[in-house]
């Protein structure tokens, strides 16, 4: 079998003092993430692997712990503007979450201005959702019109979480937030509908790219924002793999708690057993022996 | 909106609402929609450390940290605090005959001032009413309508009946509680349409303020409560034979999926339980299942297995079985378990009082169980 290739780029200096992220050094980190992930010595020339110009993409963010513990504007702005400098128009390109009360707590500015970046959430007037459920195995959902009809490509900027329910929430979870009742795919530790959701073919055949915002790793007693059991660890984690970055994602957590002196999530009962069934449903890579990690800090 | 303005169907402007609306009658308007959800404090639950919480409602048993909600979707962890958002959001409402709800042996043709917030703590695939009950309430129209304004509603449109319905009530616990208080103040009647999925502590509290409970039994194994239903089958018996031995009356409404819960053997077995746990005399009624959300590639209920499973209810001694959803069948109407003959003849939603004088079958004096009066 033929290994995922999940990159990790940390930088020391991308939080200020009060945590905020750095827009450059946060623009550095994702270039060199990119070369590291296609191979390439200038990440502008990495981009046909994902995007092809012309293309409508979504950026999903992840807003619900609000400006303590999201995918912050100063992350997700800097990329689509880059974006939109570079392969992709920047009017094409939508930042976007379930609320724009959320989005605005975050931080955001809401925007759907011609010509320029856009930002807002699915209740936005004009988005809302399908009129007609999507099913796939287990589950069945509406979906954000925005996911279903205003993008044709995905990247997914996910907060890197602990989750008492999930064990871990990263990208491939950030998805829940594309549909009209992720209330109801909590339980059973979220399997196996983290990855049912994203084998539909509005997330599959769209996603091209996951990078896990680990700047802020809760890494205990999440998804909630507590400040005990957080710590800044300036990362960025990127792959084309959705189960591999999430499976990375979930090793760096499982580090973190290790060093803290708390049990792994197995002895919690609540390892993310969802990353192993979304490999058996062929969607990435889950096993850590199968990943190439590439670390690098700049 | 202008009075003339009626709404017919709930403020959802859902089609599919609109259809399972049909019998009743149409409603003025009542209110704005509301620009906020509530931020009422829920009952029954614990706080946790960290700012957590554990929901004691339901038999899921939610435990849920900082601004996440229950399987409800209804209720949030808002800084440890557990809130219910719809308190007075009402979503739907209309006034029905109180055979569509159905009650066939409570107040017989009677209004009954029907509503609903979004939210369930079930994810029926079949659900008839997707479009409210699986939704969060911001997904939704909501109108204001606090339990007083539910009371007098009600009495300006003579009805002497609330009923709690179309989504799940049992997820608007603490409005449904105020307004069937409020409501009993004014002599109006309180009748609650569950699935029956809630912990004895709630149930018993709430038994102490309604008149009367339907609880939707929706099969008789564990296997379809798991794959289609999304909950546990005991906790739903458990409730019926609580609500049978309280002095709320009770009535079962089975609707029958083709090949889903159809087995005819599963039906005796169920019948058998239901004599054994809380006698013959509560009315079970057996539905016709359309089409819907999740399930759409299976035909509607053909009338004959309504009539083969209603036989074998019969034949197991149950006494007043009823079917569902086919206007015009004799098994719409009650028969005298003790002479046979016809005491209440119904038509879809008409109904005649036949043989009926105060409790008592007219022809050879047999106490009829229900509500009459």
């Amino acid at each position: 079998m033929e290994s995922s290739r999940v990159v990790i780029i940390t930088s020391r200096n991308v939080l200020s003092a009060s945590g905020i992220p750095e827009p450059k050094i946060v623009l550095r980190m994702l270039r060199k993430g990119l070369e590291l992930l296609t191979g390439v010595s200038k990440a502008e020339d990495g981009l046909s692997a994902f995007f092809k110009p012309g293309e409508r993409l979504g950026i999903k963010v992840n807003t619900i712990g609000r400006r303590a513990l999201s995918t912050l504007p100063e992350t997700s702005v800097t990329l689509g503007l880059w974006l939109g400098q570079t392969i992709l128009r920047e009017d094409n390109i939508i930042i976007w979450d379930r609320t724009n009360e959320e989005l605005k707590d975050t931080g955001y500015k809401l925007t759907d201005a011609r010509g320029s970046l856009r930002v807002f959430g699915t209740d936005s007037r004009g988005s809302g959702y399908t009129e007609e459920p999507l099913v796939n195995r287990s589950i069945g959902s509406l979906f954000s019109r925005i996911q279903a009809e205003m993008i044709d490509a995905s990247i997914s900027l996910a907060i890197l979480k602990d989750h008492g329910l999930a064990g871990v929430t990263a990208g491939m979870k950030n998805y829940f937030g594309a549909i009209h009742n992720p209330n109801k795919y909590h339980d059973h530790h979220c399997n196996p509908y983290i990855p049912e959701l994203f084998e539909t073919s509005l997330i599959r055949e769209k996603h091209r790219l996951t990078i896990l915002d680990a700047l802020k790793v809760q890494y205990h007693r999440g998804p909630s924002f507590n400040p005990k059991w957080a710590e800044n660890c300036q990362k960025f984690i990127l792959s084309s793999d959705p189960v591999a970055a999430d499976a990375v994602g979930w090793k760096i957590i499982e580090d973190l708690r290790a060093r803290k002196g708390l049990p792994s999530l197995k002895e919690e009962n609540r390892e993310p057993v969802y990353l192993f069934t979304a490999e058996r449903l062929d969607l990435g890579q889950a096993t850590l022996n199968n990943i190439k990690i590439v670390e690098e800090e700049i | 909106m202008d009075r003339r303005d009626f709404l017919k169907c709930s403020v959802t402007g859902c089609g599919l609402l609109l259809t399972a609306e049909s019998g009743g009658r149409a409603l003025a308007a009542l209110a704005a929609p509301a620009a906020k959800l509530s931020r009422v404090e829920a009952k029954y639950y614990q706080k946790l450390p960290d700012r957590e919480i554990k929901c004691d409602l339901c038999p899921r048993f939610c435990q849920l940290g900082d601004k996440e909600r229950g399987f409800c979707g209804v209720r949030e962890n808002q800084d440890g605090k557990y809130y219910t958002l719809v308190y007075g959001k009402v979503c739907s409402y209309n006034i029905d005959p109180i055979e569509k709800k159905p009650f066939f042996h409570f107040l017989p043709g009677s209004a009954a001032f029907s509503l609903a917030t979004a939210g369930c703590n079930l994810s029926c695939k079949f659900c008839q009413n997707w479009q409210i009950s699986q939704m969060r309430p911001e997904q939704v129209q909501n109108i204001d309508l606090p339990p007083e304004a539910v009371a007098e509603q009600a009495n300006r449109y003579n009805c002497p009946v609330i009923a709690y319905t179309y989504s799940e009530p049992v997820i608007f616990y603490e409005y449904m509680y105020d307004t069937s208080v409020s409501a009993r103040r004014r002599g109006i009647k309180n009748v609650v349409v569950s699935a029956g999925y809630i912990n004895p502590e709630p149930l018993a509290d709430l038994i102490k303020v309604v008149e009367a409970i339907k609880i939707d039994l929706k099969a008789f194994n564990q296997d379809f409560y798991t794959n289609y239903v999304r909950g546990e089958l005991q906790p739903v018996l458990d409730a019926i034979k609580q609500i049978a031995r309280s002095k709320v009356w009770l009535e079962i409404v089975y609707l029958v999926i083709p090949t889903l819960n159809d087995n005819p053997e599963e039906i005796r077995m169920m019948s058998r339980w239901l004599k054994n746990e809380i006698g013959p005399d509560y009315p079970i009624h057996f539905s016709r299942f359309h089409p819907m959300y999740l399930i759409k590639n299976l035909p509607p209920t053909p009338v004959s297995t309504l009539e083969k499973l209603r036989d074998i209810a019969l034949e197991e001694g149950l006494h007043y079985v009823y079917m569902g959803n086919v206007p015009g069948h004799p098994a719409e109407s009650t028969y005298c378990p003790s002479c046979g003959k016809l005491i209440i003849e119904r038509y879809g939603y008409t109904v005649k009082k036949k043989g009926l004088s105060g409790n008592k079958c007219q022809h050879c004096g047999q106490t009829i169980p229900g509500v009459w009066s």
